[in-house]
């Protein structure tokens, strides 16, 4: 769930900053233990690896149980870089974090396409390659790993002492910490929490899913491989012994302990996770009872993780930040008519799923301006023409031109960059984002300021959203839904759900917009809300198709109707000839002389 | 060519356990979209159990089965009570990975408290001697296991598509609402698919202790690799289960006879380039995602 809240930064972010920095040089200072201040250390650095994992798994939705390979890339690198070539502790530290975000891009290839059990999988293949190489290969030092790894040095050339480490870790925690709050409440986060609210529904807005997950994975691994080579440094000793799976599942549990997506749940669970051996130290024996424990109950009773679950405590809820309210820009409203409008010319179009033809040379033309009504029975075939029409599908034979270019083929999100999109008959919301950010999802293609224009927070970025956010709330206002704007898109009603579809859908600048039946499950009021709304739209300049089973609604709006039946079309034209169409009576009625043959 | 035979034995023996064990993941999978990540800790239990009741108690070893078979399907019972049950509708599609692997760290560490941490020798019930077979010398308990694994390998398949409560249990799988529809117990099913999926890990456990020893930790591996050899042949897809158990089997041996690094490593690479070519195993079913 992320957090409706605007920014991190302003007074109180540096105010939660300044804090944060003060305990972590208090803390050595004021229990000098060496034991202390070496668990201390093993926090700090777990904790970067577990928001590491908290940005694959919390963020974008996907698993990981071999994260200890990552951890161990980071390691081996900075280790061997200081150890063979007598590296400074930055520049091998450095050089280990690039080497495991490459890796992580690898892996991410296999990744892409798996998805469940089968993700967790190459996942964890990948945590055992890891190790079993690490374990077999000389270069690595085999089972005897490699030892004297030199702590860092400070300016003038001494080694750092243990709490000298432990400021620079710490520090670097606080540093991933901010960035990472940047990019969760940027456009960034926004974008992978979208990915996975809906993979589907975000291509359809222009987001390239698979780019997205990479970076998910490829951030990830950098937190991994920062974590691990300050790990190497700790101990002066490395081998393949601390990167096995449970490693992988310890770092996995921290994430989903703490609350995953919450932000600061990486911080929580790290610290449990951490502590427990030191509370516990006493009951060595039963450590892995209250270990697996104290993970089988938190997911159990707390399925939100710890953060996750105080967030739902209204008397929390009630101390947080409430957004500031936006003044809507409706100049939105007058760049959706900018841009030629696009005639749609689908000729021959049939797409078959093994033997079941759900279209079969299907013929259409969609005039530009005009509202073309999509109707037939059940199982008619309408919902593939507009998966097909929005890229979802691949067409088995046929042609569709949008404004004279053949797009039939082409991947959702190239689609929306055509200025193409849709609502969905099964509502795709991304709910754990807000009812305004999923329409800034909508606008992914428009905003023009990337990675670490939001990673820093730069000026033009924060304007840019800004502007933005202005513009969301002048969509929002247009379909109605406009004093909900900082509720979770899950805790709309089902009319307004649809309603924020099309905003979102809006959003895009579309040329076209298909709606797969906008008024299933809408009440009656809301109905006719409905229809004045895709009236605006047409005024707008927006060509759309409606799929709908509503008849008055659909005959009331549409300028030509198709009607399909068994996946071919078998009549078109105006609201009055197909309704005079005595195929599409039987198509829907049933023919007449079977009545007589029952009768 | 000796070490071949050999190796191609042995590849066969472990790959049939890795195919036992793996259709105890197949099971649950098609009935509830989630599987035991500690099925490798209940191979152990299985072992352990069989030991104490073959060894220690002296009985007879298809009585000592038994109990093993038992003892596991009732923890499956459990498992699926504790771990899967309260997580299944979770807001976190995937928090009966952790529930589950808690499960297992915590038998580990059970057994380690009842049996201890050392290496047992579990005695074949077909004695120690080598058997030639041409210039190979295999052991008895090696041909045992690719019979007896293999046999309830089908057995299983037999049960589910022809005895009514087989059938029951396959029409779960396909459409929970409609057979519950149609008076199906989904509950009783449910349970019933985490009590045979453990059982099955308990008998893998009984068959390779004789190969391995028996130890509080021998269940990891076997447990990972058989998962392995599920995602390679298609989770939902029990002649590809097969596939994969034995094309991982016969693979970590083979390669093992090249080399000992490329025996560890050969499953997780075979596993990557199946993956990144087919992102759902060998025989997985490709689903279009309905819109």
């Amino acid at each position: 769930m992320r957090l409706p809240i605007l920014a991190a930064t302003g007074p109180r972010g540096w105010a939660a900053i300044a804090v944060a920095a003060a305990v972590v040089y208090a803390l050595p200072l004021w229990l000098d233990d060496p034991f202390f201040i070496l668990v201390m250390q093993s926090l700090a650095y777990l904790y970067i690896v577990a928001m590491g994992i908290d940005i694959l798994v919390g963020w974008s939705g996907q698993i990981s149980i071999g994260h200890a390979g990552l951890y161990a890339m980071g390691a081996y690198t900075s280790a061997l870089l200081a150890t063979r070539a007598g590296w400074p502790f930055w520049a091998s530290a450095s050089t280990g974090v690039v080497f495991a975000g490459l890796t992580g891009a690898v892996l991410a290839l296999p990744s892409l396409r798996a998805k469940g059990p089968y993700l967790a999988m190459v996942t964890l293949a990948f945590g055992f390659m890891a190790e079993v190489t690490a374990n077999r290969w000389d270069f690595t030092g085999g089972p005897m790993g490699i030892m004297a790894i030199p702590s860092p040095r400070l300016l003038n050339g001494e080694e750092m002492d243990g709490t000298q480490y432990f400021w620079l870790i710490g520090g670097a925690a606080i540093v991933v910490q901010v960035l990472a709050a940047n990019l969760y409440y940027s456009r960034v986060g926004r974008t992978l929490f979208a990915v996975q609210g809906s993979e589907v529904a975000a291509e359809t807005l222009g987001v390239n899913v698979y780019g997205w997950k990479v970076l998910a994975f490829v951030l990830s691994s950098v937190c991994a491989g920062l974590g691990g080579a300050f790990f190497a440094h700790q101990n002066g000793f490395i081998n393949s012994d601390t990167f096995v799976f449970g490693l992988s599942v310890q770092l996995l549990t921290s994430a989903l302990m703490g609350g995953t997506g919450t932000l600061f749940g990486p911080l929580v669970g790290s610290m449990i996770l951490n502590l427990i051996p030191t509370v516990f130290a006493h009951l060595h024996e039963y450590q892995l009872y209250i270990y697996g424990g104290i993970i089988l109950v938190t997911i159990v009773f707390l399925p939100r993780g710890i953060v996750g679950s105080l967030l739902r405590l209204n008397a929390v809820r009630r101390l947080l930040p409430r957004p500031a309210p936006i003044a809507p820009d409706n100049s939105v409203l007058g760049e959706l008519s900018l841009g030629a409008q696009p005639s749609v010319e689908v000729r021959d179009l049939s797409r078959h799923f093994g033997g079941i033809r759900a279209l079969q040379n299907v013929d259409v033309t969609i005039q530009p301006g005009e509202i073309h009504g999509l109707i037939g029975p059940n199982g008619s075939g309408k919902s593939t023409f507009v998966n097909v029409l929005t890229g979802i599908y691949k067409p088995t034979t046929g042609s569709v031109h949008v404004a004279g270019r053949e797009v039939s083929g082409t991947a959702s999100h190239r689609m929306a960059r055509m200025g193409v999109t849709r609502t969905f008959q099964s509502i795709r919301l991304f709910g754990d984002l807000s009812v305004l950010d999923n329409v800034m999802v909508g606008f992914h293609l428009r905003l023009k300021h990337g990675f670490f224009s939001h990673l820093f927070q730069t000026a033009g970025a924060v304007t840019e959203e800004a502007a933005y956010r202005a513009k969301a709330m002048a969509l929002l206002e247009f379909v109605g839904i406009g004093d909900r704007a900082f509720d979770l898109a899950q805790n709309l009603s089902y009319g307004q759900q649809r309603l924020l579809e099309i905003a979102r859908g809006l959003a895009i600048g579309p040329k076209l917009l298909l709606l797969d039946e906008p008024a299933a499950g809408v009440n009656p009021t809301e109905l006719h809300h409905l229809s004045e709304i895709i009236g605006r739209i047409k005024q707008a300049g927006v060509t759309q198709v409606v799929i709908e089973h509503h008849m008055e609604l659909i005959m009331g709006i549409s300028d030509s109707i198709s009607v399909l039946d068994f996946g071919q079309k078998i009549a078109d034209g105006t609201a009055a000839e197909v309704q005079a169409n005595p195929k599409v009576i039987e198509a829907y009625l049933g023919a007449p002389d079977e009545e007589d043959a029952h009768a | 060519m000796v070490k071949i035979w050999q190796a191609v034995v042995s590849g066969l023996s472990i790959g049939s356990i890795y195919a036992l064990i793996a259709q105890g993941y197949y099971v649950t999978f098609i009935t509830t979209a989630t599987l035991n990540f500690g099925q490798g800790e209940f191979l152990m239990i299985g072992a352990m159990v069989g030991l104490t009741a073959y060894v220690t108690l002296g009985l007879p070893f298809p009585i000592a089965l038994l109990i093993a078979l038992a003892v596991t399907a009732l923890m499956g019972v459990a498992l699926e009570r504790v771990a899967i049950r309260p997580v299944i509708r979770h807001v976190l599609s995937h928090s009966w990975v952790l529930s589950t692997l808690a499960i297992s760290i915590i038998l580990k560490n059970g057994a380690v408290h009842i049996w201890g941490p050392e290496q047992i020798k579990f005695p074949s019930p077909f004695g120690d001697q080598v058997v030639q077979i041409g210039n190979a010398g295999i052991f008895p308990q090696e041909l045992f296991i690719i019979v007896a694994a293999l046999g309830t390998v089908v057995a299983v398949q037999i049960f589910l598509k022809r005895s009514v409560l087989g059938k029951a249990l396959m029409a779960v799988a396909h459409n929970r609402n409609a057979a519950a529809v149609m008076g199906i117990d989904v509950k009783k099913m449910v349970i019933l698919a985490f009590a045979l999926s453990s059982a099955l890990a308990g008998l893998g456990g009984v068959l390779i202790a004789p190969v391995t020893f028996a130890w509080a930790y021998m269940g990891t591996v076997p447990g990972i690799k058989a998962f392995a050899a599920a995602i390679f042949g298609g989770l939902e897809n029990p002649v590809g289960i097969l596939i994969g158990g034995l094309v991982i089997g016969l693979g970590e041996q083979l390669f093992g006879t090249i080399s000992s690094n490329l025996k560890e490593g050969i499953t997780f690479l075979f596993i990557l380039i199946m993956l990144a070519f087919r992102p759902t195993g060998l025989m997985g079913r490709r689903t279009i995602e309905k819109v």
